[in-house]
């Protein structure tokens, strides 16, 4: 009886320091949590016709910009953004991807403010989920080989741009 | 032999209990003090019985039944362990299309993508990937056993939410207060009490049109609860309430599953249905089960040998043997005297 009360014992010493259920959040992160993962590529409509995906630019820089229409500093953003495309245009691809509206909406949109990068329609969200973006303008640098150099969260001008991809064109 | 059936029953209840969090992952029962108190005092019951018996001292045929029961044991103190020190169950909630590391596995999960047609179906699949080794999906229905823990889904409300204008063109959809900002699915992390109901509640908004709207899920059993006609009672609904900017109220639309309906000056459809929700739990190590699944067979092998070889006879037996009539005729003693 005596070795009986005696292994009972050492077998409950350890309830004194059970742990009680508890649920934990999700991941959070966004878009400079990024650098080093292979960059997510889904097929979507260009505002002139046909289908683009970022996987199509392989072997090439792109600076990445998830925007829309209806959002101020990506307004803001845009002729810094298209001033940047025209000077780099021998060594970083400029790709707006416009997040969630429809082809014709981002069309007029470029068309009035003279926007000569190419720009992709992503009605459905998906490089903004993937990309986690915290708010719009996103901007993602892709290197030569598909993987994230960095991801920035809110409006850029030329300097800060040129100073984004750097790493990627060495 | 009371003994034995008693420990016999004690440590196939302790194994059993051990491997129902294989089984029946993620209960919050594991890491109560009941669960554990029940398994300490099993394992005490049996232990009383195997540990003499190994030694000897219930005879020739307590030995193997020691062994497979000491298994047995083994099992039941992994299930105790895991329950008293493994981590609490976790729950990882990623938005569709997103890459969810999880460093204390050592694996990404990949959360597919999801339409509104997907979510209303429900039944999505997590794949789990580590560096150097095959993937692994998550079914629905199936678990993944990952070392010290066991992966499993479990389906929560989900709605794919788009939003048109007047005209059928396409609005973005954002989730402020979200951790993915441009997703389009809402995934209900917050509820509300409606009377005797408690309703999951989600919130996006529309920035192009500077609308904000909060989505109240309402399943086939609490629509048929509040007695709303007009709905099929096999499809979930969502009841959007909108906003402008400053909060001003610009009314409410009930959006049953895949129809469009007006509300604020914008047309918004949604697949209601489910996205799952990854639960990683505690589970016994594979360091003790697979020795203890060792020592269990082994035991009831020895114990299956053991009964087909005659018991040797004792020292009285033999000398009866001796003397018995059959051995004074020449006939065929059992055992030779020596």
């Amino acid at each position: 009886m005596r070795r009986l009360l005696v292994v009972l014992g050492l077998l409950l010493v350890p309830t004194a320091c059970y742990n009680t259920p508890d649920a934990a959040g999700a991941a959070s992160g966004g878009p400079g949590g990024l650098a080093g993962a292979p960059a997510q590529s889904f097929a979507v409509r260009r505002i002139d016709g046909g289908t683009d995906a970022l996987a199509n630019y392989r072997g090439r820089v792109v600076l990445m910009n998830l925007w829309a229409t209806w959002c101020p500093p990506c307004q803001e953003e845009m002729p810094a953004l298209e001033r940047f495309a025209r000077e780099e245009a021998g060594k970083v691809v400029v790709l707006g991807i416009d997040q969630g509206e429809s082809a014709s909406a981002a069309r007029r949109y470029a068309l009035a403010h003279g926007v000569t990068f190419p720009i992709l329609v992503d009605d459905r969200q998906e490089y903004g989920r993937a990309y986690a973006a915290l708010g719009l303008p996103t901007s993602v640098v892709v290197s030569r080989d598909g993987r994230v150099v960095k991801g920035v969260d809110g409006p850029m001008t030329v300097a800060q741009m040129r100073a984004a991809v750097a790493p990627a064109l060495k | 032999m009371r003994a034995r059936a008693s420990a016999a029953v004690c440590a196939a209840f302790a194994a059993a209990l051990a491997l129902a969090q294989l089984l029946q992952p993620g209960l919050p029962l594991y890491h109560g003090w009941q669960y554990a108190l029940a398994l300490a005092l099993l394992l005490t019951v049996a232990l009383t019985y195997v540990v003499p018996a190994a030694r000897g001292r219930d005879g020739r045929p307590g030995r193997p039944l020691a062994l497979a029961l000491g298994g047995l044991c083994l099992a039941g103190a992994g299930g105790l362990a895991s329950g008293l020190l493994g981590p609490d169950t976790t729950a990882i909630a990623g938005t569709p299309g997103t890459v969810v590391p999880i460093p204390a596995l050592g694996v990404a999960a990949f959360f597919p993508a999801a339409s509104a047609a997907d979510v209303a179906a429900g039944g999505a699949s997590v794949a789990l990937r580590r560096r150097g080794a095959p993937e692994r999906v998550v079914s629905p229905d199936g678990n993944a056993d990952l070392g010290e823990s066991v992966v499993f889904l479990r389906q929560r409300p989900a709605a794919f939410v788009e939003a048109y204008d007047g005209r059928g063109g396409r609005l973005t959809v954002t989730q402020p207060a979200a951790t993915a900002f441009l997703s389009p699915v809402l995934l209900f992390r917050e509820r509300q009490r409606i009377g005797s109901v408690d309703v999951p509640l989600d919130t996006f908004a529309v920035p192009a049109l500077h609308r904000v709207v909060h989505a109240l899920y309402f399943t086939p059993a609490d629509l048929a609860a509040f007695g709303h006609a007009g709905l099929a009672a096999s499809s979930p609904a969502l009841v959007l309430s909108a906003a402008d900017d400053a909060g001003r109220p610009l009314g409410i639309a009930l959006a049953p599953s895949g129809r469009t309906v007006d509300i604020a000056g914008m047309r918004v459809r949604a697949g209601v249905g489910t996205y799952p929700v990854l639960e990683v739990a505690s589970a016994p190590s594979p360091w003790l089960l697979y020795p203890a699944a060792l020592l269990f067979v082994a035991g009831v092998a020895w114990a299956g040998l053991a009964s087909r070889r005659p018991e040797p006879a004792t020292v009285a037996e033999q000398s009866r043997t001796a003397t018995s009539p059959d051995a004074a005729t020449g006939g065929t003693a059992s055992v030779p005297t020596t």
